[in-house]
């Protein structure tokens, strides 16, 4: 492997070709706008110049040699780089007090960190279109572009949706999609807005919701299919909730990025992934119920081990959206009480990307290997004689179920179906708890709390050895 | 577009196979020829037949200055305002026509006969000034020269 | 005008383009000759030898491109000839295609043969209708001949030359922007590395070479290198064709030995300066040049033209270049703040776009040369310019924006004073004027 000597230090190249990427490697920060790891090299934004032998060039396209020796600092990079910042912010709106981007913006950290002087130029900016809608759930704002070409690259490289290109010459040169399509027909359409070095491509469904230095990310895995993408729930912080508003909406999630993750789903996620606060934030059930009457969470339990005891043939359908722990809590204490199946929680909806050759997967369960490793994969079969059903999670038409079976359903989410179950008992979901999931791989993931549990539900790991205590015990 | 393809087929055999989108700019350039511009379905029939997202097509035609989306006047004026047809009477000739014709450059006439343009380097410098009505160049124009001409034309 | 002649040797007629004439002339023996006696190495050693340089711009030499190339490594290989030719004040390519498209498509073969290229190329640009009908009329007639196609003239060589039509942009004069308008995409340049004879077209090794540069080597095939070198000089042998226009008497396309005096050229064989005038400034090889690397074509004073002779050393060590060919002659009250500001509305119009300095940096100056026009231009002006120019020089991705640069560094280091004048009143110090009356 060819050593090169960055700012003095010898560096191993390793499997890298170009400078920035072995710089990037090894810890020496070189800007830059429009290189990223995944997509192809196009050196249009001049800015990641480093020195080299007396002469400054672009460092993503400049090829590693055996002692070469390169300088990542030096004054001509410095004037160079602030001159680069001076023509792309030539035309740049000063949008920053009403951009979303603010915060997290890289032109705006570079022009802090590497420019910092006011505008050369007299002539007043070129303007252009503002909130034109890409789609349903992105806007663009071609005067905040800077054209660095991510967005375009990623939809022909990466999800080749083909949607986005370029018309036009020279600064009159402007983002637009096929005239006969929208980025509506991109599954990972989202992505470009983390792509975006700037405010110029924003989430239409997070626009002005907050400023993002009053949020924090946590670590959570998408539980739409089972490639168990890891991605960041970005929330408020604890020292920035509202008073204004209740708890739950102070923990709401305020919008989903990736989380990278080499293993599973690399830089990006799929849109179903983006809109997370859909899937898991409908209204909850946080009452127990009898036949549809509240009861008192002890009144249900006891009522559970009755109906456990009192049954012979007892089945239960296992919830691929449970955690690892949770299954295992199930098999350590109930696991020879029934006869469990795996079950599907969730099925590919009307309109919904089945699978695809990137990331989604058509099974619409986060754990159902975990799930099969510990329950088999027989097909669910429920005798004509099954006494209990023990219904874990969603996805059970109780009408399929046998007619004289007791039911027993535990779940997190307000459904009918709740009324109808002997004894219904509410659950807590994966943001109001830690625990892992299985991808369909067998990588295994972690996700981390920060929603609080609603008062009336149960985690199931807690909930498991309460239900098989002999009935009549104190609970 | 469909009635050109056994011309764009017979252009196949003087190129290297399986780059059909080589094509693209010569297709482009003789639909235009044929239908006057470039319409919207001949973009998809433009995609389709070179197997290329049709955005590509899209992106093709705006970055080129002779390819149009629309249809224009009979007669294309295009006048050279570069350097050496400036320093021989381009401005003149084109103030000329702009007050004759009664449009501004990037404008039809009224009645669809002309339209006039101001246009980069032709390579006629040295015949300079030029002007070029749709393929022909008319160089070493004067006004009396260039109205003789627009006289000509139906 | 006395010296030697490589490509204007003949007397143009209604049909000296045809094939019948050329053959006439002599034509074709080039190609016979390699076809039936060279290896392909040979050919290109015999290019190597004479020292021919690129005369599209960067004045590289041409045997060195092609010695990038290995004939036996397997790839397929592509030639390209730049006839793109939109340098403003150049039109001597199409003098060759409009008079000898033959000699261009022999020594085609020839370059071909010498690359193993099977596929080549003519990039015409699409305002040459006459050059391209032309070019098309004696491709067919070559074909023909059994001059093009399968099995040359029986040697086993077997050659397709096709012409690609542009539409209209000025960028792809450039090498590398031509290859993305052949594969069907915006003809944006490219980055090197890699080199275009490592990865050109369609991601092979290819050579594009200009129009001038690829039509010598049939003279040079025919002749021997030795006998190219013995016309011109040492540094820059042969001739080359100079394209003149502006405020000259005879403007036109000339070929001068390299070497010739420029005052000869500018004052007896070309006529002078129109009218009789003095000689203000000129553009000795058009308002840019295509290079990547060296100075390119600036504007020089009356004094400074006395006395040089037209070849690319002394150019070059007067600060400014052959380039494309294309010389512009300037007389005394000529405004030359409108001439930059024409310039700068040229590159602004034909930059693609893809690189910061260039994409906002030309049309910045324009911007700013627009207000100056206005008589709204401030004294900072000037540096901004500069600022500009030096922003674009080696830090863009092609020419383009280097050039747009050194028109700015070049017009103000010599005319500065109008510049300030023009600041300072709100108007021209001579009245506007471009032309020579």
């Amino acid at each position: 492997m060819p050593v090169i000597f960055i700012n003095g230090e010898a560096v191993d190249t390793g499997e890298h070709k170009t400078v920035l990427q072995v710089a990037l490697a090894n810890g020496f920060y070189v800007p830059h706008f429009c290189w990223h790891p995944e997509l192809s090299v196009p050196g249009n934004c001049r800015v990641c110049v480093v020195e080299q032998d007396g002469w400054v060039g672009i460092a993503c396209n400049m090829p590693v040699r055996d002692g070469m020796k390169v300088e990542t600092d030096s004054e001509m990079v410095r004037a160079q780089r602030k001159t680069t910042l001076q023509f792309i912010l030539l035309n740049h709106p000063v949008d920053c007090g009403i951009c979303d981007k603010a915060g997290e913006c890289t032109l705006q950290d570079y022009h802090y960190e590497y420019n910092g002087e006011s505008a050369r130029s007299r002539e007043p900016k070129l303007t252009s279109t503002k909130f034109y809608p890409l789609s349903e759930r992105i806007v663009l704002d071609n005067e905040r572009c800077i054209l660095c070409t991510r967005c375009v690259r990623f939809t022909r490289e990466i999800s080749k949706s083909n949607v986005l290109g370029i018309e036009y010459r020279g600064d009159q040169s402007i983002i637009r999609p096929v005239e006969n399509r929208t980025l509506d027909d991109d599954p990972y359409s989202d992505n470009v807005i983390d792509l975006c070095p700037v405010g110029a491509l924003l989430s239409r469904d997070f626009l002005y919701q907050s400023r993002v230095w009053y949020l924090e990310p946590t670590a959570t895995i998408c539980p739409g299919c089972s490639r168990g993408c890891t991605v960041q729930a970005w929330h408020r912080k604890p020292e920035w909730q509202l008073k204004t508003q209740g708890a739950r909406q102070n923990e709401g999630i305020l919008r989903v990025t990736p989380l990278e993750n080499p293993r599973v789903n690399g830089p990006w996620i799929c849109n179903k992934g983006r809109d997370l606060a859909a899937l898991l934030e409908r209204p909850r059930a946080d009452q127990p119920l009898m036949k549809g009457t509240v009861v008192a969470m002890s009144v249900a339990l006891e009522a559970a081990r009755r109906l456990i005891r009192d049954s012979a043939r007892r089945v239960a359908l296992v919830s691929t959206w449970a955690s690892n722990e949770e299954l295992r809590a199930f098999k350590g204490v109930l696991g020879e009480t029934f006869t469990a199946f795996v079950k599907p929680d969730h099925l590919p909806v009307d309109g919904e990307v089945v699978e695809d050759e990137l990331l989604i997967r058509a099974d619409k369960n986060p754990n159902t290997r975990a799930a099969e490793s510990l329950f088999g994969t027989a097909p669910i079969n429920l005798p004509d004689d099954t006494d209990l059903v023990l219904v874990w999670g969603e996805g059970v038409d109780f009408a399929m179920l046998p007619r004289g079976a007791k039911i027993l359903f535990l779940g997190a989410w307000l459904a009918p179906e709740n009324g109808h179950a002997d004894v219904f008992l509410p659950l807590s979901i994966q943001t109001e708890r830690r625990g892992h999931y299985t991808n369909f791989d067998g990588v295994v993931s972690a996700f981390e709390p920060w929603q609080h549990r609603p008062e009336g539900a149960i985690d199931a790991e807690t909930l498991f050895p309460l239900l098989a205590a002999p009935a009549g015990s104190d609970a | 577009m469909k009635h050109l393809i056994p011309e764009f087929e017979r252009l196949k055999t003087r190129l290297p196979p399986g780059h059909d989108a080589t094509l693209m700019v010569p297709c482009l350039h003789r639909i235009q020829e044929d239908r006057g511009y470039i319409a919207d379905s001949d973009i998809d029939d433009v995609a389709d037949y070179l197997g290329v997202p049709r955005i590509q097509v899209e992106e093709v035609l705006s970055f080129y200055g002779m390819l149009r989306r629309a249809p224009i006047g009979r007669w294309h004026l295009q006048i050279c305002r570069n350097v050496s047809c400036s320093m021989r009477g381009a401005e003149r000739l084109i103030d000329h026509l702009i007050e004759r014709l009664g449009v501004q450059p990037g404008q039809t006439t009224p009645d669809g006969r002309f339209t006039l343009s101001t246009v980069e380097c032709l390579g006629c410098c040295g015949t300079a000034p030029v002007l070029m009505v749709n393929t022909t160049y008319h160089e070493k124009l004067d006004i009396a020269q260039v109205d003789a001409l627009i006289e000509g034309l139906d | 005008m006395d010296g030697h002649k490589v490509l204007m040797n003949f007397n143009v007629t209604a049909r000296s383009h045809s094939l019948k004439a050329y053959r006439k002339r002599g034509g074709y023996r080039g190609l016979e000759k390699a076809l039936a006696s060279m290896q392909p190495e040979e050919v290109t050693q015999t290019i190597v030898d004479s020292g021919l340089q690129g005369r599209g711009g960067a004045a590289f030499p041409a045997g060195r491109k092609w010695q990038g190339i290995d004939p036996h490594d397997g790839q397929p290989h592509y030639l390209i000839a730049n006839a793109d030719e939109g340098e403003p004040g150049t039109f001597k390519d199409r003098w060759v295609l409009e008079f000898s498209p033959h000699t261009l498509i022999e020594s085609m073969v020839i370059s071909c043969y010498a690359l193993a290229v099977r596929h080549c190329f003519v990039y015409i640009r699409g305002e040459y209708d006459l050059p391209l009908r032309r070019l098309e009329e004696a491709v067919e007639e070559a074909y023909a001949a059994g001059y093009l196609g399968e099995n040359i003239q029986g040697s086993g060589f077997s050659c397709d030359l096709f012409v690609f039509r542009g539409a209209g942009a000025y960028v792809c004069g450039e090498a590398s922007s031509l290859l993305g308008s052949i594969e069907g995409t915006r003809a944006y340049p490219r980055n090197r590395p890699p080199r275009m004879t490592v990865k050109g077209l369609y991601q092979c090794p290819t050579v594009v070479n200009n129009v001038e540069t690829l039509s010598t080597i049939a003279w040079i095939i025919n002749n021997g290198a030795e006998a190219f070198r013995a016309i011109g000089t040492p540094k820059s042998p042969g001739t080359r064709l100079i394209s003149i226009s502006g405020h000259i008497e005879r403007p036109g396309v000339y070929e001068i030995e390299l070497g010739y005096s420029w005052a000869r050229f500018l004052h007896e064989d070309c006529g002078g300066v129109l009218h009789g005038r003095a000689l203000k400034a000129v553009i000795p090889g058009g308002i840019s040049s295509q290079v990547l690397t060296g100075k390119d074509a600036k504007v020089l004073t009356a004094g400074e033209v006395e006395g040089l002779t037209l070849d690319h050393e002394k150019l070059k060590s007067a600060g400014s270049s052959l380039g494309s060919g294309g010389m512009i002659v300037i007389a005394e009250g000529t405004c030359m703040v409108r001439l930059l500001h024409i310039m700068q509305r040229f590159y602004h119009h034909e930059s693609c776009g893809q690189c910061t300095p260039c994409r906002e940096g030309t049309g910045w100056m324009h911007r700013i040369l627009d207000r100056i026009l206005a008589g709204k231009g401030h004294p900072e002006d000037i540096e901004r310019l500069q600022f500009i120019a030096e922003a674009n020089d080696g830090t863009t991705i092609c020419g383009l924006g280097d050039a747009a640069g050194y028109a700015v560094t070049a017009m103000v280091a010599n005319f500065r004073d109008e510049f300030e004048y023009f600041i300072e009143h709100g108007r021209s110090k001579f009245g506007g004027n471009l032309e020579c009356l």
